[in-house]
């Protein structure tokens, strides 16, 4: 049974890290919390809903698709919404605010050309179970787990051994100077923003096969924003981290208090992280978290 | 530290490598640049000496191409940088056309290695092969690099610091580099040696635009010397002529 809730509570773990490194990256590089990542992360649910029910691709194919959609959708968020402000200089608040008016708009969106319907993706899973150590461990878990984690070590390998990744890690350090090197900083931020909107798609289409695809359902990044700060806002190891712990943990508490706490439970710790700890585990030291 | 002036002394008048015309910049409300005239000759060495707070560093960013112009224009071996409407050609291509800029306190990106500085400083150019004899070039200018290759560069020491950021800079295989008080909270001997490697820098064929409040020691290395005045040019001449100025040495020397 602890087993069984263990790995449940790591697999939704891997995809509040998914979500979390999205908020991560683009919190290290322009300093806001972008809360349109949640509606992208939907769409991205959408995108692969359609391939695997219109053109019934399988579910290698329906990752990939939704992948390289959700990340160009956020490249096409970046430019239209934020990069005008960027280049304004205006401050990082500025920016939050157009990120929760986007949000609203793809929500509504959504409402308006596909409708509020859930939709539920095909069994690419057929509720097989694998038994390990007298547990029965769902196959969908031990698969959307080992994923998650193998992308964010693909996006660590990125980040640390690339030229790229070094350009991204450069200008999360000094932009200015980062443009100083020859690096065209409007492309960097969107190479940036693609990887945000990539991992979203993977996180969108394992969230919709666990539960239903629908135009809210981007409102649980706003536990991908908990995951992001408990590891500490802008740092990778950390979103991963703080996502891993935030799963258990909720998992912890549905299964052995109640699963109405569980929620409670998560923003309480958000509430209490911002006063004690706001830096989280592995944070930078900012004051300004908006 | 008196190996020097070859270049200038040969030609009295420098044909102009970089040359600048009428350049104003406001930074906010602040008239910064007030019709800056200034030249380089290719493989000078020109110093611009001011007191704090008189435009020295906004004229350098300026011709990085960060600070935007309001007016005048910037030419580089006669192509013109900045275009008399304001907006022009941005940062990231002015390094591609061969102009380097080490700022003010370095800003060194300080999270990452020193081998991953050095690596941003060549990140434009394909070149494995150059890339590589460039590298050798900047460790044996200063050796001390090639044992601190896997160490943050926020954690080197002043001295090292401003030489990773001359040599960040030099990755980029700049024909003209401009250096933004470079001697800046360094220790007297680092000065020094300072100011010695950017003579052996010039003598590799960089033209050098130095930017000091150190004036004495920046006009001892360079063939030619400007003088910066809230936002102008009060006077240029060869750097020997304005050491031994009365005026300049009252003000700036002392």
């Amino acid at each position: 049974m602890f087993l069984q809730t263990l790995v449940t509570g790591l697999s939704i773990g891997g995809i509040y890290s998914l979500m979390a490194v999205g908020y991560s990256l683009i919190f290290s590089i322009l300093s806001f919390s972008n809360f349109a990542h949640g509606a992208v992360i939907m769409l991205g649910a959408y995108i692969g809903l359609a391939l695997a029910t219109q053109l019934h691709w399988g579910l290698g194919l329906v990752v990939s698709g939704s992948v390289v959609g959700a990340g160009l959708l956020s490249v096409f968020n970046e430019r239209v919404a934020y990069s005008v402000l960027r280049r304004r200089r205006a401050p990082s608040l500025f920016l939050m605010i157009s990120a929760m008016g986007c949000s609203v708009f793809l929500e509504n969106m959504v409402y308006a050309t596909i409708g509020s319907r859930f939709y539920a993706f095909p069994e690419f899973f057929k509720r097989e179970v694998v038994g390990v150590w007298g547990s029965s461990l769902s196959l969908l878990d031990v698969f959307a787990f080992t994923v998650s984690i193998g992308a964010i070590f693909a996006l660590h390998l990125f980040i640390t051994q690339t030229k790229t990744g070094i350009a991204i890690r450069a200008g999360v350090s000094d932009m200015t100077m980062c443009s100083l090197m020859g690096v065209n900083t409007d492309r960097l931020i969107s190479v940036v923003f693609f990887l945000a909107g990539a991992f979203a798609g993977v996180a969108g289409v394992f969230l919709g096969i666990k539960y239903f695809v629908y135009p809210t359902m981007g409102w649980v990044t706003n536990k991908a924003y908990i995951a992001a700060v408990i590891g500490g806002l802008g740092s990778l190891p950390g979103a991963l981290i703080g996502g891993l712990i935030l799963g258990v943990l909720e998992t912890l508490v549905s299964t052995y208090l109640s699963s109405v706490l569980r929620d409670v439970f998560s923003f309480t710790m958000l509430i209490a992280l911002l006063i004690w700890l706001p830096n989280g585990l592995m944070g930078r030291d900012t004051e300004e978290k908006v | 530290m008196t190996a020097k002036k070859e270049p200038a002394e040969k030609s009295a008048k420098p044909a102009k490598y970089l040359e600048i015309m009428g350049l104003h910049v406001h930074y906010g409300n602040i008239h910064a640049l007030r019709g800056v005239d200034l030249a380089v000759g290719r493989g000078e060495i020109v110093c611009v000496v001011g007191v704090n707070g008189a435009g020295k560093s906004t004229l350098m960013w300026a011709i990085a191409g960060v600070l935007p112009v309001t007016e005048g224009s910037v030419l580089l071996n006669g192509v013109p940088l900045v275009r008399p409407a304001g907006r022009a050609v941005r940062p990231h291509e002015i390094v591609n056309l061969g102009i380097s800029l080490v700022p003010e306190r370095r800003r060194l990106f300080s999270p990452l290695t020193v081998k991953e500085n050095l690596i941003m400083g060549s990140i434009r150019r394909t070149d494995r092969e150059g890339i590589a004899a460039d590298l050798e070039r900047c460790f044996s200018l200063y050796p001390v690099l090639k044992e601190r290759l896997a160490q943050r560069a926020g954690t080197l020491s002043g001295g090292e610091q401003q030489m990773l950021a001359i040599s960040r800079a030099l990755m980029s295989r700049p024909s003209i580099l401009l250096l933004d008080e470079p001697s800046l909270g360094l220790a007297p001997l680092v000065v020094e040696s300072l100011f010695e490697t950017i003579l052996k820098i010039r003598e590799e064929g960089v033209t050098v635009l130095l930017v000091e409040q150190n004036a004495f020691q920046a006009l001892d290395i360079s063939d030619r010397g400007y003088i910066l005045q809230t936002g102008q040019i009060v006077e240029s001449a060869p750097s020997i002529e304005l050491i031994e100025n009365p005026l300049v040495r009252k003000a700036y020397l002392a």
